[in-house]
């Protein structure tokens, strides 16, 4: 299905049809459970927060409208900031970065990167400018959610130097794309 | 770090809080500091979304997986039959498996009817030199393969050049198409080179760009037809 589709669909389940919503989950459910389960690593808690999810697209999907992201993109960024606030309430309970350290990161290798295509590849390329430890920060944390205070610790450094690092990360990756 | 890194310069202010925010570092309760933030001042909505759609591109590694039918049925009920009187909840349950089955047998005609159309279409004519490569690789894991898809012979050829499944676990071979499910090319044995020969109805997804995964599966492949272990070599196919 392609991207101007799936905007229809967003729009039309943001109009209470219930049949759009139905095509709107069979169409990407794939997708962002694929988000859940990257980010909570953990089958029966990612197939409640895809619930969680689509019950937030089916109440908010009138966002969708005021915003400029890509339906999919939008998509993804709702299951990703669900799934995020949902590990990081979890965590705040369990200390568990065992579970975490199981996670297969995909940090992707540079045949990978290519996949993204055009829309993507300028991210990756200034991905691969910083050092890799940083850019492996920066996807580690966009991925699969992982917190200040837990990429401190995966990097072995102080957690106020992680953020400095990731500030300026973050300030040279926008540079980079701004050129 | 080097002492140049102490001129470098660092996002601040709102613009670093939004970014974090998006990255997903932020401990549980600024975030919801942020979420609430987000929904009062339209400034900062802004500079979050522009945020997300910086990072955006990052989305494209995650895999699709498809979620057992369950979960769909537990969202309607969720959202949907609070508006079912409680009288009439059983026979609406009944309806709406009514309704799943019919589902089913409408997603069985338009799949037969795609697999007729597709053995109806002229074969696709060949470009000169139909042949792909993919390195298959995770830098998290050991496991690398280098994959060959020759589509006059139309057999992917395995070299398997490091890492090895668990004993009681396989490896298993998927090829991604954009944002379509991982269709499984069968389970990968204990062998350093290897053919898979991928069915009629999948001959058509390898392209340039096309992504092939390797995942951790039990021993047998995945039960469920897409991947339920982690992705622990992925590449995509370039043109050769």
């Amino acid at each position: 299905m392609t991207p101007p589709d799936i905007s229809k669909l967003i729009v039309r389940t943001s109009l209470r049809d219930r049949a759009a919503f139905d095509l709107l989950y069979r169409q990407t459910s794939a997708k962002l459970f694929g988000v859940c389960l990257r980010v909570l690593n953990d089958r029966a808690e990612a197939e409640e927060a895809l619930q969680e999810v689509y019950v937030k697209i089916w109440t908010k999907a009138d966002r969708f409208a005021v915003s400029d992201l890509s339906p999919i993109s939008w998509l993804v960024a709702v299951a990703r900031n669900h799934a995020i606030d949902r590990i990081r309430a979890r965590r705040m309970k369990q200390t568990g970065l065992d579970e975490a350290a199981e996670i297969a990161d995909p940090a992707p290798g540079p045949e990978a990167l290519a996949v993204a295509g055009d829309e993507g590849a300028r991210i990756h390329l200034c991905l691969e400018e910083l050092d890799a430890d940083r850019a492996a920060a920066v996807r580690g944390a966009y991925l699969v959610g992982e917190s200040y205070a837990e990429l401190a610790e995966r990097h072995g450094v102080p957690l106020n130097t992680m953020r400095t690092w990731l500030r300026r990360s973050l300030m040279k990756l926008k540079d980079c794309l701004e050129r | 770090m080097t002492p140049s890194d102490h001129h470098e310069p660092e996002l601040g202010g709102d613009e670093a809080l939004a970014a974090e925010y998006v990255l997903g570092v932020l401990p549980a309760s600024e975030r919801l500091d942020v979420a609430r933030r987000i929904d009062a001042d339209i400034e900062f909505a802004r500079l979050v979304e522009e945020w997300e759609a910086r990072l955006s591109p990052l989305g494209e590694f995650y895999v699709p997986v498809e979620a057992p039918s369950a979960v769909k049925q537990a969202l309607d009920r969720r959202l949907f039959a609070a508006a079912v009187p409680a009288a009439s909840r059983d026979r609406a349950s009944w309806w709406n498996s009514l309704g799943l089955w019919r589902g089913l047998a409408v997603a069985s005609v338009v799949a037969l009817a795609l697999v007729v159309g597709w053995n109806l279409q002229p074969p696709v004519e060949e470009t000169p030199s139909p042949r792909f490569v993919a390195s298959l690789e995770n830098p998290e894991t050991d496991v690398r393969y280098l994959a060959l898809y020759d589509e006059a012979a139309r057999t992917i050829s395995l070299s398997r050049l490091d890492g090895a499944a668990a004993a009681g676990q396989d490896f298993e071979l998927w090829v991604i198409e954009g944002d379509e499910p991982p269709a499984s090319l069968g389970v990968l044995g204990d062998a350093d080179h290897l053919e898979v020969t991928p069915s009629e109805d999948l001959q058509g997804k390898f392209a340039a760009g096309a992504v092939l995964a390797v995942s951790l599966e039990p021993e047998g492949g995945s039960p469920t037809g897409q991947p339920t272990g982690p992705v622990v070599a992925l590449g995509n196919l370039r043109s050769i």
